[in-house]
């Protein structure tokens, strides 16, 4: 585990929240990979999934042969912009790093799910906004991904919102706000390639974040997939625990080949 | 097989087409229990058959499902005749059930292009158009039990291709624009759907894609979309380089997507 921060310089810190808690990222890395990837679990910016949605991916990344970080980020009581700051220097560290650990600083992505859906996702098209005072050698490297990957993001904070993950994330609840933190409505040319999953029986986090989220895509031109699928709820990850109904093990997995596809065709993979 | 067997099909002018009438070709697949009816694009001005048709229903055999390559009328026939072709052919692949095995309740219906706006037709236009049902074919239902999309002309309203649309009706009124567009005609009853489209299409926006998968899912309807990222491709079928479909390798994924879907659905064994 690597703290994000030196102790004394983390912004926003508040030792009464979280316990004190230091965001992180966790290497996972895979000696001769190319292909480098920021893993933001979910948890609606209330916890953070580092299980099924931290662990468990890395572990599969670095099957493929992908090399991974699990960022732990900030949430509530801490509000935006904390964690934004907390995972544009993750990807700013994890580009850092690829000198030391030998993959290429140009094939790093960002892969959220749900609320961490919603963070990668800004590491794509927030730029300039929310950035920070510039500490040290990381903060010279850029913060944007070089491609996103989301699964079920909670993308937009308007009509189909998940409420909580907006309530957990803003002090401010306003229209404008909503506007203004929802990842579509800020998408332009220059928004990495995007890989989008969802399943339409999702009632977290409705389907139409994604499809609203392909359309702003597609408007601008950038480079993305949309893959849906039937069955399954919120969270189902990579479908492969004992306690996921048969339909989603036997058929909702398949989100894994179209992502291997993707990957290959973007030549992220061999 | 004749669509209309030994009838004059309705609103037939042995002037238009060289006095062509419209045929379905069976590709029946023993044991198979779902059945699908495959309706070619090409604009509504000709007909893909091979990569968009045969091929297709070749596939679909090869995977246990039955199918009909319909050959459908177009122009210089104007809507609703495309569609009035459509439904009797869901009719009379339901009429063969018995015969050949399939489900009565596991018809599907799909399409290319504007073949696809064609097989979303049938899907979603209610009514018969002026037709007067007449023999025992017709009492069946035209409803399909599925719908699968490839690269589909949905809206007449937005993101159109114009070329398809000004092919199939004269009037392309604001009114009959939204009455021609799927995603206008989407609603509760609507069967559940699979839709592909290749992300970088230049001559059938994904939008089209994007706007139906918006409507089903407002009505709940259960679906899948997929989009395969590629620029600049339209009418790649298969897309695995069989004559005269072209080799996309990291588009034809996709009829494993389809093959995915349907045994989820339980249209395959």
């Amino acid at each position: 585990m690597i703290k994000l921060w030196d102790d004394n310089k983390i912004p926003y810190y508040n030792k009464e929240y979280q316990d004190g808690f230091m965001p992180s990222i966790t290497p996972y890395i895979v000696e001769n990979a190319k292909t480098c990837i920021l893993i933001c679990p979910g948890g609606g910016y209330r916890t953070v999934c580092t299980d099924h949605e931290g662990v468990q991916i890395a572990n599969y990344l670095n099957k493929l042969g992908i090399s991974a970080f699990m960022l732990e980020y900030r949430i509530a009581p801490y509000k935006h912009p904390t964690e934004i700051t907390d995972a544009k220097r993750a990807m700013r560290y994890v580009r850092y790093l690829a000198k030391e650990y030998g993959y290429d600083k140009h094939k790093i992505g960002a892969m959220g799910f749900s609320a961490g859906g919603h963070l990668a996702g800004c590491l794509g098209v927030f730029d300039s906004d929310f950035g920070y005072e510039p500490q040290d050698e990381i903060d010279k490297e850029s913060s944007k991904p070089d491609f996103l990957i989301l699964c079920y993001p909670a993308l937009s904070l308007c009509q189909y919102a998940h409420r909580g993950t907006f309530v957990n994330l803003s002090e401010d609840l306003s229209n404008d706000a909503a506007v203004r933190l929802s990842v579509e409505k800020n998408v332009s040319e220059t928004t990495p390639p995007t890989f989008l999953f969802h399943t339409i029986g999702d009632c977290d986090v409705p389907v139409e974040n994604s499809i609203l989220m392909a359309k702003a895509l597609s408007r601008h031109k950038v480079k993305f997939e949309l893959h849906t699928y039937t069955h399954g709820m919120h969270g189902v990850a990579l479908c492969d625990r004992d306690f996921q109904e048969e339909k989603v093990k036997k058929y909702t997995s398949f989100w894994k080949k179209n992502l291997h596809n993707w990957l290959r065709s973007m030549n992220y993979l061999d | 097989m004749k669509l209309w067997g030994n009838n004059i099909p309705p609103f037939y002018n042995k002037d238009y087409l060289d006095g062509f009438m419209p045929l379905v070709e069976p590709y029946i697949k023993e044991g198979a229990k779902s059945c699908v009816i495959i309706c070619p694009g090409g604009g509504y001005s000709h007909k893909a058959m091979e990569h968009e048709g045969r091929h297709v229903a070749e596939y679909f055999n090869s995977i246990g499902v039955s199918a009909f390559v319909l050959d459908y009328r177009l122009k210089p026939y104007k809507h609703p005749i495309p569609v009035i072709d459509a439904k009797r052919a869901i009719r009379l692949a339901r009429s063969l059930a018995g015969k050949y095995g399939y489900d009565k309740d596991k018809i599907g219906i799909m399409g290319f292009s504007a073949g696809a706006h064609l097989a979303g037709s049938a899907g979603t236009f209610k009514g018969d158009f002026g037709y007067d049902l007449q023999d025992d074919i017709d009492k069946e239902s035209s409803r399909p039990d599925f719908m699968i999309l490839c690269y589909p002309v949905v809206s007449c309203v937005q993101y159109s291709h114009r070329g398809s649309f000004e092919n199939l009706s004269e009037d392309l009124s604001p009114k009959s624009a939204r009455e021609l567009s799927i995603e206008e005609n989407v609603d509760k009853t609507t069967p559940p759907t699979f839709i592909f489209h290749t992300s970088g299409d230049i001559c059938v926006p994904v939008e089209n894609s994007l706007l139906m998968a918006s409507a089903l899912s407002r009505y709940e309807i259960p679906f899948e979309i997929h989009t395969f990222n590629i620029y600049g491709y339209h009418g790649v079928g298969l897309a695995n380089g069989r004559k005269p479909a072209v080799h996309l390798e990291y588009v034809e994924m996709w009829a494993d997507n389809l093959k995915n879907w349907l045994e989820g659905m339980g249209f395959i064994n």
